[in-house]
């Protein structure tokens, strides 16, 4: 009996929440003014303590991530193979270049194949002492697993280019933990490369450069006039270890849980709009306020942005 | 009455069109900057096309105008804590 009187009042609740009534002044409640506000208040204190306690508790609420080189190549590679092209190889001076590449874009707060000081990717590499004839670049950030970075690589034209290029034989990662503009972010740097001389001596003519653009760079690559090298440089940069993977498992997966909260959040208010409009239209009730369709449309644009922006991104 | 449809469809399929062009615009950069931009200007849009229709519709009302206020700043708290949360911004 007191389940069933329970159960009354939760309907009683639900409708009075989303059915445009008398009780409500046809207009779900919901979708009053002083709820709107209440959940945009309650959305931004629930940020600001996400937030917080990503901060300082970053083992419980932290960005989930578990990505590593050997992960990498190996998905590469697999898809490399699907295609017949052959296979790369892990090398320690493009993963020092990526590392190094890595912490520029950290130190220098950017994200992009060219550094605000113009520096461009190839300036690392061969720093790092690879004297390439063919190289390229991938980045990544955001992601939480290699699987997703391959994907997202293996969807942009670009980037599939460069990861499929019979002209690499060569590759290093890094993978990095970080911040970039305040907030805490995983970068995946792919150094792509070829010290082939001989295939270079039949472009030696050319010194072609790719760098497309600065925001809108999809995976970068360079063509360069062949330096035979006659002995390995001596000044090999050491390659950290831990730059070659990040597992990172918080308890709870930050992304996720916020994701899931404005997800549900924005469902709920698309749902409420809805079944509001479809209500009134057929007791044909008359009242002032704004165009469902309107707010329908506006939060269907939110849901798909942020499902995209949700994900992680490469260039 | 004919009018009043055509009227409708009008004002639908421009927001349909400032929407979409804003998502294209969004989707194609990767400046997070410029995304958090277009999605403000969008929402900005969004209010003033609302308030607009109802002032041609002459049933513009205060409670309206708060009302799209109100859904444009839910949807840009959710994008902008979202990208602060993914590290993508």
């Amino acid at each position: 009996m007191e389940e069933m009187k329970k159960i009354k009042k939760i309907k009683k609740f639900l409708s009075h929440l989303f059915i445009p009534k008398e009780s409500n002044n046809h207009r779900a409640k919901i979708l009053h003014h002083g709820n709107l506000l209440l959940t945009i208040v309650f959305l931004l204190l629930a940020s600001f303590f996400i937030q917080t306690v990503k901060e300082k508790y970053s083992a419980v609420l932290g960005i989930r991530a578990d990505i590593s080189a050997d992960q990498l190549l190996s998905l590469t590679n697999k898809e490399r193979q699907s295609i017949g092209v052959g296979s790369l190889v892990l090398n320690d001076k493009l993963s020092a270049a990526a590392y190094a590449k890595a912490q520029d874009m950290f130190t220098y707060n950017y994200w992009a194949h060219n550094s605000p000081a113009g520096k461009t990717p190839w300036v690392f590499i061969k720093a790092a002492g690879y004297s390439y004839v063919y190289a390229g670049e991938n980045l990544a950030r955001g992601f939480t697993t290699a699987e997703d970075v391959v994907r997202a690589w293996m969807a942009s034209p670009d980037h599939r280019a460069n990861m499929l290029s019979s002209n690499y034989r060569d590759v290093g990662f890094a993978i990095q933990i970080g911040n970039l503009n305040g907030e805490e972010t995983v970068l995946i740097v792919e150094e792509l490369g070829n010290l082939n001389a001989p295939f270079a001596r039949s472009i030696k003519t050319q010194e072609v450069q790719k760098v497309q653009g600065t925001q809108k760079v999809q995976g970068t690559q360079e063509v360069q006039e062949a330096k035979i090298p006659e002995e390995a440089p001596k000044d090999v940069v050491a390659v950290p270890k831990n730059i070659q993977a990040v597992h990172n498992k918080p308890f709870i997966n930050v992304l996720a849980l916020s994701s899931n909260i404005y997800f549900i959040f924005i469902v709920v208010f698309i749902f409420a709009f809805t079944l509001d409009m479809i209500i009134i239209r057929k007791k044909k009730v008359m009242r002032f306020v704004g165009h469902n369709v309107d707010h329908i449309l506006y939060l269907l644009l939110v849901l798909i942005l942020i499902s995209i922006w949700g994900k992680g991104m490469i260039i | 009455m004919l009018g009043k449809i055509s009227g409708y469809i009008i004002y639908y399929m421009s927001l349909v069109v400032i929407l979409s062009l804003s998502f294209v615009l969004a989707y194609s950069s990767t400046d997070r900057g410029f995304q958090v931009g277009v999605a403000a200007v969008t929402t900005f849009f969004y209010v003033l096309w609302g308030i607009l229709h109802h002032l041609l519709n002459h049933d513009l009302d205060t409670k309206i105008v708060i009302e799209y206020v109100l859904i444009g700043a839910f949807g840009l708290t959710i994008i902008f804590f979202l990208l602060s949360a993914s590290g993508n911004y």
